[in-house]
């Protein structure tokens, strides 16, 4: 039963509505501290480059050390094959069913492989996976992610990387319109707290970022910024804007003012 | 005062200081492998001296450190008998077109030290630097302040060095440090530069680097070529006789395995993309190495009674370990 305002992610309840990336930042200490200062419940980890378990053992340690829910990731995969066995690997190494699914088709913007998801989706939730998969923007193709059993999807913002922000806000509506009862989170592309914050305005989740933590000046004060922003767009989700109108409409009637004053 | 020294691990740290030390005190060095070390960080890695470059990812101290180094290595080789090249004619840092953002946010973040900055160029001026990279790109960053060093002569010309000067070098030895002592024999001061070898003793972890030497006589680059990328950054840093070294790949892995398809293609990929000369080089050799460090990837240096240690340096061992072992040096002093 829900008491509190938390985010949903197959069935686990998350206060922080910020997801934080594990790559990129000066040195495993600011890395610590960034995710600590953003709040995050839930940090995202790579296995892909550590060759084996055991090689990457002193990094994982740092982010076990966090004491935070890890969410390991298929980054850099571009097949089916490829992810399913990282998927599993994830799974032995991290002692979780939870794995953001990334599958990339185009090596230059990393977009995401839409094809090559849904057949790797499939499979892995047929393996007892809980699969949150990294998609572009498209209706169809987070119906039919949908359909296959995810419970959590992540549209990206922009490509990864970019810090563009969201670049097609009416899709990324329209998914929240059409699957109002999924887990909705905007992954990847967001640059500045603002994009986080409109993401969240519209009624979206959460969102997962890496690189504009990391890739910022100072990483720990830009983390603390994201972390307010997450805030102020979910407040303001829940306090409904005020219409947008055409004309404007003074906040101070002037209904019974002197004639004289008035043009 | 004349003391009886033990260094301990022979890579980049631990030459230095036995070069320095062993002109006034008795010096022997313990080293685990054999006399290649081949498990040395320093002996892989492409030797670059790049303060500027690397000031935006490191602190400006350190950065400042980088340049005092710069200043100390010519009077180091000097002091060697065989040649080793060093260089300081500045770093060009280029970009693709389509990757112009990650060049200006490299520019954004080089921090100026001691009145050292980058000087932004346009695609004339990158071809006067370096004439072979002409139409090739737009725009650019010239490092004046930047240099690097021939690593491979350097640890060649430094262990003739210390062989002249009779210090003793024991190889295949892995000793224990304990209460001042190495394997029970007294030192007045033990100088402990193990890098990952002192992983059980210090919170360090190693982080994994490949790098790559080629022959390419169709290739005249005259200074290091950095070139931003946002997956693939590498720099090309030309060494005597037409050999290039390329590197280098940054994996959080302790694996020192040999070098993975996936690292060879992006850095060749990636030099092929900056000169195409490249493509008809050689392949000398490519290596992977772990670079000792610690959390807040910043060197250190401490003692406990007489031992002192040097440790951590990361990705800057050229760039730090000279003004290291200076302040090593004067802690014994």
């Amino acid at each position: 039963m829900q008491t509190k305002d938390c985010l949903t992610i197959y069935g686990e309840q998350i206060k922080s509505r910020l997801l934080i990336g594990s790559a990129l930042y000066p040195s495993p200490d600011i890395m610590t501290q960034s995710i600590v200062a953003s709040g995050a419940e839930i940090v995202t980890v790579s296995l892909r480059r550590q060759q084996s378990a055991a090689a990457g053992d002193d990094f994982w340690q740092l982010i076990k050390n966090t004491g935070l829910k890890i969410l390991p990731n298929t980054a850099g995969c571009h097949s089916v094959k490829e992810a399913i066995t990282l998927a599993k690997m994830c799974r032995e190494v991290f002692a979780t069913d939870w794995i953001k699914l990334e599958l990339i088709g185009d090596d230059y913007n990393l977009q995401p492989d839409p094809f090559a998801l849904l057949e790797a989706t499939k499979i892995l939730i047929n393996d007892g996976f809980k699969v949150l998969p990294y998609c572009t923007d498209d209706l169809v193709l987070c119906q039919r992610l949908n359909e296959l059993g995810c419970e959590v999807l992540m549209p990206w913002g922009a490509p990864i990387g970019t810090g563009k922000g969201l670049l097609n806000s009416y899709n990324l509506k329209t998914i929240r319109e059409r699957l109002p009862d999924t887990t909705l989170i905007v992954d990847a592309g967001l640059g500045l707290p603002s994009h986080a914050c409109q993401a969240l305005e519209m009624g979206y989740d959460a969102v997962l970022l890496n690189s504009a933590i990391a890739g910022a000046g100072c990483p720990i004060t830009m983390s603390r910024a994201f972390k307010g922003a997450v805030e102020a767009g979910r407040f303001a989700y829940q306090a409904k804007a005020m219409p947008e109108k055409d004309v404007a409409a003074p906040s101070t009637p002037t209904m019974g003012m002197p004639f004289w004053h008035q043009q | 005062m004349f003391y009886n020294i033990a260094v301990v691990g022979f890579g980049l740290a631990g030459r230095l200081a036995a070069l320095e030390l062993s002109k006034l005190h008795h010096v022997t060095v313990f080293e685990a492998d054999d006399e290649q070390t081949p498990n040395s960080a320093g002996k892989v890695a492409a030797a670059m001296l790049a303060p500027l470059a690397e000031s935006v990812l490191c602190e400006a101290d350190l950065a400042l450190m980088g340049l005092d180094s710069m200043k100390r290595w010519p009077g180091i080789i000097a002091e060697l008998e065989s040649e080793v090249f060093f260089q300081q004619q500045g770093t060009l840092v280029v970009a693709h077109q389509q990757d112009k953002g990650d060049l200006q946010s490299f520019t954004q973040r080089i921090k100026p030290i001691a009145g050292h900055s980058a000087q932004a160029l346009n695609a004339q001026q990158i071809a006067q630097l370096e004439p072979e990279l002409a139409n090739r790109f737009n725009q650019g960053l010239f490092l004046p302040c930047e240099g690097q060093i021939d690593n491979q002569a350097f640890y060649k010309a430094s262990f003739t060095m210390l062989n002249k000067r009779k210090v003793k070098c024991v190889f295949n030895q892995r000793v224990t440090i304990k209460n001042g002592e190495i394997n029970n024999r007294p030192f007045d001061y033990i100088i402990d530069c193990r890098g990952l070898g002192a992983k059980s003793d210090k919170p360090l972890r190693g982080v994994r680097g490949e790098v790559a030497r080629l022959y390419a006589p169709e290739v005249n680059l005259t200074r290091p070529v950095r070139l931003m990328h946002p997956r693939y950054p590498i720099y090309i840093a030309p060494k005597p006789n037409h050999e290039y070294v390329i590197g280098a790949t940054e994996i959080e892995s302790q694996d020192s395995g040999a070098a993975t398809v996936r690292s060879t293609l992006e850095l060749l990929s990636a030099a092929y993309t900056v000169h195409s000369g490249f493509a008809e080089a050689r392949l000398l050799n490519i290596q992977a190495g772990l670079r000792p460090a610690f959390s807040d990837n910043r060197p250190e240096v401490s003692q406990v009674g007489n031992v002192i240690s040097i440790n951590g340096l990361y990705r800057h061992g050229y760039m730090l370990a000279p003004a290291l072992v200076a302040q090593v040096v004067s802690r014994i002093e």
